[in-house]
């Protein structure tokens, strides 16, 4: 893995210059908000931030998307791809967390039988730019309590850490070292860096205030399924789904046609757990009739399930639902709660 | 990569409509190119999402036999929007397909054994593959008895009549049909399923019973086979749940950490006991 040593005031240049060549996704200030929006001409990505609002597997898995165009030919029907070619792009700016979301949502939409052609097509021309966390912005951030780390590269192909003057920047991955040449003849990056790094580690780790026993409820949850605790934790859940469309690794969706005379779009939308029509049955028949049952899908989803599935936990501790919820329902409160069980 | 979103087009060749109610019809499916024909790999049990063109999908169980060629059936209850938009389809229209999906009825397991069939309703569709993948000529000698009891609420909703009277007709398959309630023309059997399980008392020495039907059904006719001393291993049976992708991404029809589209529909009650009662 090549490390360097690049000298801060050096770094939106070389993300300008990547993005004559690429498409690049950055974190901008929108109004009140910071979204990771296309660096278009004289649009600055911002160096300083806390966290997006919006959690970038979107550009993975897009909120929506169309997955085959058709016109109606006679008795036939005439079959188109979706959209155009996925293009060279790099995200730039992507917290440890929402790294490591990819890492996860890799494991479903890139399993061995079943793969979802539309998330690898973007996956595998997308070069993910990490920003370490050397100061976790919010004391919403949990992301050590679910194998996380603020300053992990999990998920990302180069790795940028704030030393102060400098930033030490590791190329992760085959991917990230395709974009050295914009990086142009730096120092390479050593002991000295190494041992700050580590330093800015630890220290970023000591300053994650929000703990939750996230590792333990998974023995639980296995049996606990029909605990009256169930009934408690949705009472003031108002079915939003703000929850799902925030995190960076729910991956429901609904497929549905749209058409217009002869010529129609077969799409999918994000899809969440918590909607009362998300599992309703033609005949009328609801698995998870009510909210009790949808959020106990969600916690068993990201604590259970995924765990059987696939030996990890399907939250990356970013605090988003936490941050969002209208109602303040706290994963965090309810994962301790379980723990106690 | 190929894409598993991306149905087959399909031209409907032949519509049968199965009951008195005319809101049950079977559609027999030929492939518009020979080698979609040949990726469609499948074994009795397994579904298929047919694509109506704007108005989306449905996924149903497969009713022909692989041993079939040249052609899929599937026999379907008018309910929804595709399915109505399928109803009211004439031959020779194209639609899409898209599979084959989810697990088989267990077709190695189920070898050298004797086999009970026991279906209710329309649910009787893959029941039908399986019947017909067994007595095939090439398949046969693979199984032992094979036992067969299949009911509806009235003589008018029995589906693939002439198949049913075809099988009476054989003498390696021993063939129980009912009705709740039969009327003056009905010469055959009365009684609930559950009752003539009870009567037909097929052994449960090497046998396997495949049950499919609605859940009441069920309920009424797995004590039967408790009595006649099947083991949980030797009930099978098949899930329903709302399904949309097919494949196990869109996360809606799970039981416990298991994808009804994926991993089942296909479960014995072993199984079933396993895993969470949210179905």
């Amino acid at each position: 893995m090549e490390k360097r040593v690049l000298k801060k005031d050096k770094l939106a240049a070389i993300i300008k210059n990547v993005s004559r060549d690429m498409l690049v996704y950055a974190p901008v200030k929108e109004e009140d908000n910071v979204l990771f929006m296309a660096l278009k001409e004289g649009r600055e990505p911002l160096l300083n931030f806390s966290n997006s609002r919006n959690a970038p597997k979107t550009f993975f898995f897009p909120r929506t998307e169309i997955m085959m165009k058709y016109t109606r030919t006679g008795k036939g029907m005439e079959l188109s791809k979706g959209e155009g070619e996925v293009r060279e792009t790099a995200l730039f700016g992507v917290r440890p967390c929402d790294a490591r979301s990819f890492a996860l949502l890799d494991k479903l939409f890139d399993q061995d039988k079943y793969k979802d052609p539309y998330y690898i097509a973007r996956r595998e021309k997308t070069t993910v730019i990490s920003m370490a966390c050397a100061h976790p912005p919010y004391s919403t951030c949990f992301c050590t309590s679910v194998d996380g780390s603020p300053t992990s590269g999990e998920g990302a192909d180069i790795l940028l850490t704030d030393m102060g003057d400098n930033y030490l920047v590791e190329f992760i991955t085959p991917r990230g070292e395709k974009l050295l040449k914009y990086f142009g003849d730096l120092p390479k990056a050593g002991e000295a860096e190494e041992t700050l790094k580590k330093e800015i580690a630890e220290r970023a780790e000591k300053e994650i205030r929000s703990h939750i026993p996230a590792k333990d409820i998974k023995p639980i949850l296995d049996n606990n399924f029909e605990h009256p605790f169930w009934e408690t934790i949705h009472r003031k859940c108002l079915a939003c789904g703000t929850c799902t469309y925030l995190c960076p690794t729910c991956h429901c969706f609904d497929i549905s046609d749209e058409a217009k005379g002869n010529d129609g779009i077969r799409i999918r939308n994000w899809d969440s757990c918590m909607y009362p029509l998300f599992t309703l049955e033609t005949s009328g028949h609801n698995p998870r009739p009510t909210q009790k049952e949808r959020w106990r899908q969600r916690v068993m989803h990201k604590f259970k399930y995924y765990v059987d599935n696939f030996g990890a936990i399907s939250c990356v501790g970013c605090g988003r639902c936490v941050m969002y919820c209208p109602v303040n329902l706290d994963i965090r409160k309810i994962v301790e709660d379980i723990a106690k069980l | 990569m190929l894409n598993p979103y991306i149905p087959m087009p399909v031209e409907v060749i032949k519509i049968v409509t199965e009951v008195d109610t005319k809101d049950i019809k079977t559609f027999r499916l030929a492939f518009v190119n020979r080698e979609d024909e040949a990726n469609f790999q499948y074994l009795p049990g397994q579904f298929a999402e047919l694509s109506i063109f704007g108005k989306g999908e449905v996924p149903i169980g497969i009713a022909s036999s692989p041993t079939q060629p040249g052609y899929l059936e599937f026999t379907v209850q008018k309910a929804g929007v595709v399915t109505s938009t399928l109803h009211d389809l004439e031959v020779g229209t194209h639609i899409g397909v898209r599979g084959s999906m989810g697990n088989s009825w267990p077709i190695d397991y189920l070898e050298g054994k004797n086999i009970v069939v026991v279906g209710g309703g329309f649910a009787f569709t893959t029941l039908r593959s399986l019947i017909v993948y067994m007595i095939h000529e090439d398949n046969r000698s693979r199984f032992g008895n094979i036992t067969v009891v299949y009911g509806a609420r009235t003589p008018g909703l029995l589906i693939y009549k002439d198949e049913l009277a075809a099988w009476e007709a054989r003498d390696d398959i021993n063939l129980h049909v009912t009705v709740d309630k039969g009327d003056e023309s009905w010469k055959g059997r009365e009684g609930f399923v559950p009752t003539v399980c009870k009567e037909v008392a097929p052994s449960s020495e090497n046998a396997v019973t495949v049950i499919c039907g609605p859940p009441i059904m069920i309920r009424f006719t797995l004590p039967v086979f408790f009595d006649l001393g099947f083991s949980k291993e030797n009930i099978i049976t098949s899930l329903e749940m709302r399904m949309k992708c097919g494949i196990g991404k869109c996360g809606r029809c799970n039981v416990g950490n298991k994808y009804v589209c994926k991993d089942g529909p296909v479960f014995s009650l072993a199984e079933l006991d396993k895993l969470t009662k949210e179905y």
